[in-house]
């Protein structure tokens, strides 16, 4: 039973970062209607950004949250002003073409600088301690606060996005840009904050995310994979989608560990031949085909 | 019999692009003759690879408009059925090779009916995760090898052996695939003009209308994809005998599925010429790259680097691809 | 026998009733007008009758068929025409393979459809032009090759909507030059959405009106531009009254 409930349990606080990760997808799919498929890739860079900054500089890794968070802004800023504004004026064909010449871009720069070997981070406050739920359930301290720290950024965005000016005109331009730009909000300014904050979630995910993941260039594809799967559940462009269909597919990826449990609950030995932990991923993948295909809007669909 | 004729039939292109065409297929067919640098024979066998693979993307990808970028489950298909027969079987290429067409169409069929329910970003993200799906399988079944994978042993075979397409010499694996190579080119030529290939440039441009004029919208992309499927089947069996050794990562990944993809766009997807000229800058560019620079102290990653600045640059100045900048030239002289 | 025959057909969307309980037929090779305040359900009717939109009720027979369920290709496949609205013909295709598209629905044949797509052009009086890309043409004659397109399909009942939408006076005689030949030269029956008064009723055999998707007049254009509800519905209830010895 211990097996389940820790299964369940590593699938929620894996899943609360997943959300915070998929939350830039959403939130610059619902402002421009582009898929950037270099999202994956700013994740590695916060990745980086947090397992650098802490090497660096020797505080814990859980504080370089702040840093990881500007570094994302920028990136994103950046990558608007200086690619994508170009890259929407033309057809959809050339906008794939163009997220996917990002993301090998970033990618390989990741490889020419850091090399291609795992890295991981070895000293901070956390690493190594676990906490005990109860139970006989036990979980990396890490991961808990990792967990812990990604809701609360993610409520921080979602706050900015609800509760302020700003994050109203950027509403108004994920509804209708063409309206939103009538009532006089800067289109162009909004869509780079919508990159701006979505490159900044993502990043401070990554930064909490190499707590206890280990990284490297090519890391970038399968989150960016895992946060299509979310987004399409929850429904693209929408912020409380993202975070529960992150849960969900965060227990996506803890199938194995039921399989686990159930392997020994019915004592079948077919089931302990599969080779489920290889499969992790290729649950994820199947979510994303079979909501897409049987409920296009996601669970919780709000555009489209 | 029209069909076959309109394949032949290059009328509609410009004399000067059917002489420079002509050029470089005397050029294709005497290469060999004088190069012996192995290096530039490999280049040229993957140059080719991958036009055919180019212009099966082109047909649903270039005229249908529909951004696959799953292609490389094909690839693996038409890969592990050529190796495995050969391997357990002694099944010759030529036998195995149309059986991996049937099979990668099949499968084709059975995940292209869901597939195209879905449009544009939506459809091109779950051709990944279908492709990806598959992938997976075949790195756990151990009936072809998991992740492992397969490889033929070229010891037990005589060389030459055209049955089963094992070489010694590259040569012989650089005429197979030129045939291919041609053969591809005449299908699409005739494909772009036939009943299909007109109404998949309609559906391109809007589903709606195209409908209101009695095309199955639904079918007719399907078919089309199981087209382009067989196209990437058929390499994906050379590719076994030609590497020997195939791996569920190099066969059926990601990467391999964008390069197919991103080859058709940067020539110029919907024009015949489109994926040749793709893969015909990328793949020298690639291999030379990856030579000069990728071995030499440490700058691994620097090749793919240059590459991918050069496909923002295009998709960003010139989404219409190498292709669509000469068009744009020649009708700025025409006017 | 009527070519096309509307039964009591409704259409809903939520709660809102965009074509109510309408029933109206078209003879073989008749014109018939339909005209209507915006929003009035005009091309919602189209939507239903070609299969674009599933009907909530009634029934749509064609050719003395049932084709209420079918879609969209089913309809154009039995004879049953239409151009859009808001798009041309494809601007990514030149005329001619544009309404060799259309054509295409009738051969297999690469030749023939080339032949058939000539004719049509000739007819049109579009056969200089036929190497162009639609999308450089001006709108109008965007709008001639959509209808070109459309009869390429060799349609039995055609239907236009707003073909004439924002044209000048002269071009508007092309058009009407275009639709006349195809009604009164190939004998096929056309149904027009128009808010071009002039247009429909100098071509019309017959004028239906719609306001609040509700039929509310149909019969020959003269009687029904004297129908009160009809001025009521374009002019507003309080200009009726306050005019009525005017009218």
């Amino acid at each position: 039973m211990d097996i389940l409930i820790g299964s369940l349990v590593a699938g929620v606080l894996i899943g609360m970062i997943l959300a915070l990760v998929a939350l830039g997808l959403t939130i610059i799919f619902g402002v421009m209607d582009i898929v950037n498929f270099a999202h994956g890739e700013f994740l590695m860079i916060g990745m980086y950004t947090g397992l650098l900054t802490a090497q660096a500089t020797g505080i814990d890794p859980l504080l370089t949250l702040p840093v990881a968070a500007m570094v994302g802004f920028l990136l994103g800023v950046i990558c608007y002003y200086g690619f994508i504004k170009y890259l929407v004026r033309g057809p959809m064909v050339a906008q794939l073409l163009g997220t996917f010449g990002l993301m090998l871009f970033l990618r390989n720069l990741a490889l020419l600088i850091f090399g291609s070997e795992d890295q991981a981070l070895h000293r901070g406050i956390l690493i190594g301690k676990s906490f005990d739920l109860g139970m006989g359930v036990i979980v990396p301290a890490t991961k808990l606060a990792a967990a812990l720290l990604s809701v609360i950024a993610f409520l921080a965005i979602w706050l900015l996005m609800n509760r302020t000016k700003t994050g109203k005109a950027l509403t108004a331009t994920a509804l209708n840009a063409r309206g939103a730009r009538y009532m006089g909000i800067p289109t162009d300014r909004m869509n780079a904050l919508a990159w701006g904050i979505g490159g900044a979630s993502v990043t401070m995910a990554g930064a909490l995310l190499v707590n206890f993941w280990s990284v490297n260039p090519f890391v970038g594809i399968l989150f960016t994979m895992i946060a299509f799967a979310i987004v399409a559940l929850g429904g693209f462009g929408s912020v409380p989608g993202a975070f529960f269909a992150g849960l969900v597919v965060g227990m996506i990826m803890e199938i194995p560990g039921i399989w686990d449990f159930l392997t020994y609950a019915l004592n079948w030995d077919w089931m302990a031949n599969v080779p489920m932990t290889s499969l992790k991923y290729t649950f994820v993948y199947l979510a994303y085909f079979i909501i897409m295909v049987l409920r296009p809007r996601g669970l919780f669909g709000w555009k489209r | 019999m029209e069909t076959l004729k309109s394949a032949f039939d290059f009328s509609d292109f410009p004399r000067l692009d059917i002489s420079i065409a002509g050029i470089i297929a005397i050029f294709l067919l005497v290469f060999p003759l004088f190069s012996h640098s192995a290096f530039a024979m490999a280049t040229m066998i993957q140059f080719l690879m991958f036009s055919v693979y180019g212009m099966g993307w082109n047909t649903i990808g270039g005229y249908g408009g529909q951004v696959d970028l799953g292609k490389a489950q094909y690839v693996g298909i038409g890969a592990y059925t050529t190796a495995v027969l050969l391997i357990r079987w002694n099944i010759p290429f030529w036998f195995s090779m149309p059986l991996g067409v049937c099979l990668a169409m099949a499968w084709s069929f059975i995940i292209g009916y869901p597939l195209f329910r879905l449009k544009g970003h939506y459809f091109a993200i779950a051709t990944i995760a279908t492709s990806l799906v598959l992938m997976d399988l075949f790195s756990v079944w151990e009936f072809v090898g998991a992740a492992r994978g397969l490889e033929i042993s070229p010891i037990k075979y005589h060389y030459p052996d055209f049955w089963r397409l094992i070489f010694k010499k590259d040569i012989y694996y650089y005429y197979v695939i030129l045939g291919f190579f041609f053969v591809g080119i005449l299908y699409v030529n005739g494909f772009r003009r036939s009943r299909l290939g007109f109404q998949l440039r309609s559906i391109r441009d809007n589903e709606e209308m195209a409908s209101s004029l009695g095309i199955n919208v639904h079918w007719a992309k399907i078919k089309t994809y199981a087209i382009a499927t067989a196209f990437v089947s058929v390499v994906g069996s050379f590719h076994a005998c030609y590497i020997k050794n195939i791996e569920p990562q190099d066969t059926m990944g990601l990467d391999l599925s964008i390069l197919i993809a991103l080859m058709a766009m940067l020539g110029g997807a919907g024009s015949l010429w489109g994926p040749i000229i793709g893969a015909a800058v990328l793949i020298p560019l690639k291999s030379y790259l990856k030579a000069w620079l990728g071995g030499a102290a440490g700058l691994a990653g620097i090749d793919l680097v240059i590459y991918a600045v050069i496909i923002m640059l295009i998709s960003a100045l010139e989404p219409r691809g190498i292709w669509g900048i000469v068009e744009k030239v020649r009708r700025r002289r025409w006017q | 026998m009527a070519l096309l025959e509307v039964l009591n057909l409704t259409k809903t969307f939520g709660g809102l009733s965009a074509n109510q309980d309408i029933s109206f037929s078209v003879q073989e090779g008749e014109l018939v007008g339909i005209i209507g305040p915006n929003g009035a359900g005009k091309t919602t009717l189209f939507n239903c009758i070609s299969g674009f939109y599933p009907v909530s009720s009634g029934k749509v027979i064609f050719n003395g068929k049932n084709i209420t369920a079918l879609k969209a290709h089913e309809t154009a496949r039995r004879g049953l025409a239409r151009t859009f609205q808001i798009y041309a013909a494809s601007g990514d295709l030149t005329v001619i393979e544009n309404v060799m598209v259309g054509c295409f629905m009738r051969t297999r044949s690469r030749s023939k459809a080339q032949a058939a797509a000539e004719e049509i052009l000739n007819e049109f009086n579009l056969t200089g032009i036929g190497d162009v890309f639609v999308g450089e043409l001006p709108v109008a004659v965007q709008k001639r090759v959509t209808m070109a397109t459309a009869l390429g399909s060799g349609p039995r009942l055609l239907l236009l909507d707003e073909v004439a939408a924002g044209l000048t006076p002269n071009e508007i005689e092309e058009i009407m030059a275009n639709i006349r030949h195809i009604h009164s030269h190939l004998g096929i029956a056309v149904m027009l959405i128009e808010h071009v008064m002039e247009l429909v009723m100098k071509v019309s055999d017959r004028v239906m009106v719609l306001d609040y998707g509700r039929k509310i007049a149909d019969g020959p254009p003269r009687t029904v531009a004297k129908d009160p509800e009809v001025i009521k519905a374009y002019l507003g209830e309080r200009f009726v009254r306050e005019h009525q010895e005017m009218l």
